[in-house]
Parts: C-alpha cells; sequence; structure tokens
C-alpha cells in the first residue's frame, strides 16, 4: 500500500481507507483517498468548473481555501469567493500556486491563454503539476504537446457533467503520460465525491461526452415536454414539472438499482390494454427513440469537428 | 370507533388483493425501509404459483380474498380494473360480515372514488382512499397521488402518508386530476425507460460499450432530474446553461426538436390519462 503513495508526508494527514469498488469504476480494487490535501486550480470559472468546486466543497472532500481560481473579469468571480475560494485575474499566479490545475476555459481560448501563462514571471516555477482538462473535444496529445513547456506536467482527460453539482454527476477520464497512481487516486477521488465515473479509452471520449456531458439538456427538454403534457390535461405547472422530475429520477434509480434490462422494466409498467401501452405507442409514432440516437449521434460528431483539427 | 385507530403503525397488518409488479413494490418498499416485516404482510391471489415470489420473501400468502381482509387493518386493492368485480365476489362470498373497520386502499387505474365507494358500501365502517402510485416505489423514489373517500379519518390518511413517504413523494388531490397525475407518474416510468434505451443505444452507435453506455445515460437522467428537483431553476434555463455557444449539446439538442419529440411526449401524455378515463368508466359503473 505503502508504494502506491508518492507523497510521505501526506500520509500523516490524510485518511486513506480501502473501498470495495462500486460498479461504477474498474474492476481492480482501488485505494480511495477521503479527503485531499492539495491545491485545486481553476483556470475559467464558467458553469462546469462551478459544479465540480460546489461538488467537492459540499462532498467536504477540500477546503473551499485550498481552491484558487482565475478568470479574465473579477466581477464574474464573486459566487467563487461568496463560497471561499480565492479569486484572481492572473491564470499564471493561480498555475503557480496549485497542484491540481483544471483548464476550464472554452476550446478557442486556451492557445492564447497558455502562450500568455508561459511568457509570465511565474512560468519557471510552474512544475510537477497534474493538469484535469474538461474541454470538449481537445485531444490528450494536442494538449501534452501545448503543456510541454511547463516541466513534470501530466495531463488527465475529463468529461464531467453539470449534475455534479448536485451529487449526481458521470464523469469520463483518461490519463495521458506519466500519470501517477496518486495523481489517478485524486481524480477518482473528486470525481466519485461527485457522482460516479468510469476510465475510458480516449477514442470514445467524444461519444461519452454526447452522452453524459451534453445529455443533462437532452433531459432537461424530456422533463419540460411531460410537465407541458401534464399542464395540457390539466395539472398545475408547479406540480407537473416536479411530478415530471421525479418520475424520471425513479425511473433512472430503477435502471441503476435493479440491474435489469430497460426493455424488461418497460414492459413491467405496461398491463395490457392499458394506459401505458397507449402512451408508449404515441412515443413509437412519434419516433423518439430515432431522435434521441440522432441527437447523441450529432453530438459526437460535433466534439470531434472541434477537437480534431 | 376503528379499531386500528388505536394500532401504532408498527403493529398493523397490511394486505394485498392481487400480487402483481405495483403490490410488489409497494410491499417491498415498506419492508426496506424497516416500517414493517413480511410477516406482516398479506396477500392474496387467484393461483398460489404466482405468489411464490410473496411466500419466499416471508409474506403470507393466500387464494382468498375474504381471509386477507379479514386479518388486515388496511387493504390494497391491486388487481387490473376488469378483474376488480371477480375479486370483490371472492371477498363477498365467504366474509361480508367479518370485514368491518378496514381502509381499503385502492391504486387500480381509472376506477373513481365513487364507484369503489359503491362496491363497499354494504361493508361495515369501511373507508377508502383512492392512489395512483408508480413503481419507482421499490427503489425509494416514488411519486404518488391520494384523494380520501368520505369516510376516510385523520388517521386513515396518516396511515397511507406514513407509507407513501416512506417511498417516496406523496401529495393529496382532487380526484379530477388523477388520471392526469396516472398518466405523467404512474405511466412516465415507461416513458423514462425508452429514452433511457435509446440514449444507451446512441451511446453504443457512437462506440461506448453496452454496459457502460447504459449506466451512463441512466446516471445522466437521474443527476438531470435531481438538479430540476433541487435547483430551483427552470428545465429552460438548465438547458440553456449546458449548451454552449456553437457546442455539442446545442447540435444535439437540434436533432431532438428536428424529431419533434417534445410533440411526441405531450402525445403520450394525453393518451395515457385519455385512457385511463376510459378505462375507468368501461369497467365498473
Amino acid at each position: 500500500m505503502l508504494k502506491l503513495m508518492k507523497r510521505p508526508h501526506l500520509i500523516l494527514s490524510c485518511r486513506t481507507f480501502y473501498v470495495t469498488p462500486k460498479n461504477n469504476c474498474e474492476d481492480e480494487p482501488i485505494e480511495r483517498l477521503s479527503c485531499v490535501e492539495e491545491k485545486i486550480g481553476f483556470i475559467g470559472d464558467g458553469n462546469m468548473a462551478k459544479a465540480i468546486f460546489k461538488g467537492i466543497v459540499n462532498k467536504c472532500l477540500i477546503q473551499p481555501n485550498q481552491v484558487n481560481v482565475s478568470s479574465p473579469y473579477i466581477k464574474n468571480l464573486d459566487v467563487w469567493k461568496e463560497m471561499g475560494a480565492c479569486v484572481s485575474t492572473d491564470n499564471a499566479e493561480i498555475m503557480e500556486i496549485s497542484d491540481v490545475v483544471f483548464l476550464a476555459v472554452k476550446p478557442h481560448i486556451l492557445p492564447e491563454a497558455i502562450k500568455n501563462i508561459e511568457k509570465s514571471p511565474h512560468a519557471a516555477n510552474i512544475k510537477n503539476k497534474l493538469f484535469l482538462s474538461i474541454l470538449a473535444g481537445y485531444k490528450i496529445s494536442k494538449l501534452e504537446k501545448m503543456l510541454s513547456c511547463f516541466e513534470g506536467a501530466r495531463v488527465v482527460r475529463l468529461m464531467p457533467n453539470t449534475p455534479m453539482m448536485v451529487g449526481a454527476g458521470c464523469t469520463a477520464f483518461c490519463p495521458g503520460h506519466g500519470v501517477t497512481e496518486h495523481d489517478l487516486m485524486i481524480v477518482r477521488a473528486i470525481l466519485e465525491a461527485t457522482g460516479i465515473c468510469h476510465r475510458v479509452p480516449e477514442n470514445i471520449i467524444n461519444a461519452v461526452g454526447a452522452l453524459s456531458g451534453g445529455g443533462p439538456a437532452f433531459v432537461y427538454l424530456m422533463i419540460e415536454a411531460l410537465s407541458d403534457g401534464g399542464v395540457r390535461m390539466g395539472m398545475h405547472r408547479a406540480m407537473a414539472s416536479k411530478f415530471a422530475a421525479q418520475t424520471v429520477m425513479g425511473a433512472a434509480k430503477m435502471v441503476l438499482e435493479t440491474n435489469k434490462h430497460t426493455g424488461q422494466l418497460k414492459d413491467e409498467v405496461c398491463s395490457a390494454g392499458g394506459t401505458t401501452i397507449a402512451g408508449m405507442h404515441e412515443l413509437e409514432r412519434g419516433r423518439v427513440r430515432g431522435s434521441i440516437m440522432n441527437a447523441v449521434e450529432a453530438s459526437a460528431k460535433r466534439a470531434d469537428q472541434l477537437g480534431g483539427q | 370507533m376503528t379499531s386500528e385507530g388505536t394500532k401504532r403503525f408498527e403493529e398493523l397488518k397490511i394486505g394485498f388483493i392481487g400480487g402483481g409488479n405495483m403490490a410488489k413494490a409497494i410491499a417491498g418498499g415498506i419492508v426496506k425501509k424497516g416500517l414493517l416485516s413480511y410477516s406482516q404482510i398479506y396477500v392474496s391471489g387467484p393461483r398460489m404459483h404466482s405468489l411464490e415470489s410473496w411466500q419466499s420473501q416471508g409474506a403470507n400468502v393466500y387464494t382468498d380474498n375474504g381471509t386477507v381482509c379479514e386479518i388486515c387493518d388496511v387493504i390494497f386493492l391491486s388487481v387490473k380494473p376488469h378483474i376488480l368485480p371477480e375479486a370483490m365476489a371472492n371477498i363477498c362470498m365467504n366474509s361480508r360480515h367479518k370485514i368491518r373497520s378496514k381502509l381499503f386502499v385502492s391504486i387500480i387505474a381509472g376506477i373513481k372514488l365513487e364507484a369503489l365507494e359503491n362496491l363497499f358500501r354494504s361493508f361495515d365502517s369501511c373507508r377508502i382512499i383512492r392512489t395512483m402510485p408508480n413503481t419507482p416505489m421499490m427503489v425509494g423514489e416514488g411519486c404518488t397521488v391520494y384523494c380520501p373517500g368520505e369516510g376516510a379519518t385523520e388517521n386513515d390518511v396518516k396511515i397511507v402518508r406514513t407509507i407513501l413517504e416512506a417511498l417516496g413523494i406523496c401529495y393529496m388531490v382532487p380526484e379530477s386530476m388523477i388520471d392526469a397525475i396516472g398518466a405523467l407518474a404512474g405511466s412516465g416510468p415507461a416513458f423514462a425507460y425508452l429514452m433511457i434505451e435509446a440514449m444507451s443505444d446512441g451511446g453504443v452507435k457512437m462506440g461506448i460499450p453496452r454496459a457502460m453506455a447504459t449506466q451512463f445515460a441512466a446516471q445522466t437522467m437521474l443527476g438531470a432530474a435531481k438538479m430540476v428537483l433541487e435547483s430551483g431553476k427552470h428545465t429552460g434555463a438548465l438547458k440553456d446553461e449546458v449548451c454552449s455557444p456553437g457546442g455539442t449539446t446545442i447540435t444535439g439538442v437540434h436533432a431532438l426538436e428536428k424529431g419533434g419529440v417534445r410533440a411526441a411526449i405531450m402525445d403520450a401524455i394525453e393518451c395515457a390519462a385519455t385512457k385511463s378515463a376510459e378505462l375507468g368508466r368501461r369497467h365498473v359503473s
């Protein structure tokens, strides 16, 4: 067990424990961290970065003041400040003081941001950092090339999603070259504090992004439509929305916990000549399955377009 | 004076007339939450062999509905709508005079309170509460509405709420809303399973192994639903927050809109609600 710990001084302050592997991560037993001592930096302060920050703070994985965030507009950072993070407009400064750095800017902004950091006086001290990239479509090889100016840099590519904010996130991750066991322990601790995670080969990460990264938006659309249907049939909006969301949440939990096939679960709700099968027929008539597949496909292909240039 | 009014919840005996999936979900949820044990659960059905799974859990099984009604304090009516007359006949056959001061809880789609009260009018001091539950009760995330009948007491409502809240959320509603809600919360899970399967199929098409695709699809749906319930934000606003300009998600959303998914989902709710009303009219006058 000791050989997995590359930073011995952390053994004293960080409780570690073995957890029987949940069936949402790899099969081999993996040591889990219950707290993370490293300083966490966010370059970019958008919705996803906020979701990750809120998730790890809510689960008490870190103290808010371990978090440093930078953004060009200091006004945007009020929310972070209120939650206890340290804020700055200087990307390079944040990168220097953090051990683990989330790259959370829009893809087209990253090259220039890195160039500016390279030129900064802080650049010489940016060594041995673990970079966690949440940029959609951005390949590991491209990131490694871009970050090669920083000595000892390791990259893990992540595909997270915003429900991390409520502890029900869904993230895929893919380590680059030189990523250590301890790095992966940190990544898993962060991701499992906020939901489930899976290590994946890079060639399917865009597909996962279409499914779990963009998927929430598809589900919001479906929940809104269910709510509209309820209102159409006489329910009050507030109740219709609450019931639509609760119903869908319950169904998803059934899939996750019963290990039954979705088709079988559907069969169990559809009594002969009943109300549910009548409704199902409308969904099939409306080719909903095909449209949802189209959505996942189109989204994955767009990710390839964005990152593959 | 009702005899079970003086009993504590833990002392109650709960019966099920009809042992199908929904009854299993309710009984399973009650036991999982530690409210009662299977030894306090009674179920009856026409064929003993279809009650085997109940028996193996420790529930008391019968082929005689009347016996279950005699023994239990609270009895769930969980047969299919068209079976109800036959089930009632079976109850009345031997036990009509022995069944008094019971609370009947109906989970039968479409059968109105008035019709149920007519059926039980000749029973001494029996009260009815009509509910529309759903199967995710089995995993503690059910969504149920209930509507108390004329004679139902505060204690009756308290018992029903205790059961339903152990299994998810519940609301009291006027009976006029039950068909619409049944379509949404009762049938909704099936619609959601279709959507999860389609998301998983999309993932598999793009190269994700099936088990991971299904798990991610389900977790994504769970997370999104939780965001709606906990963030207090409008579904449209939440959708906007995921859709970056020119990004991957808005491209996917466009595909859903092109496919008319919203309208198809509304059609499904409309159709299920209309069917529910139709079933109610057809089976019991």
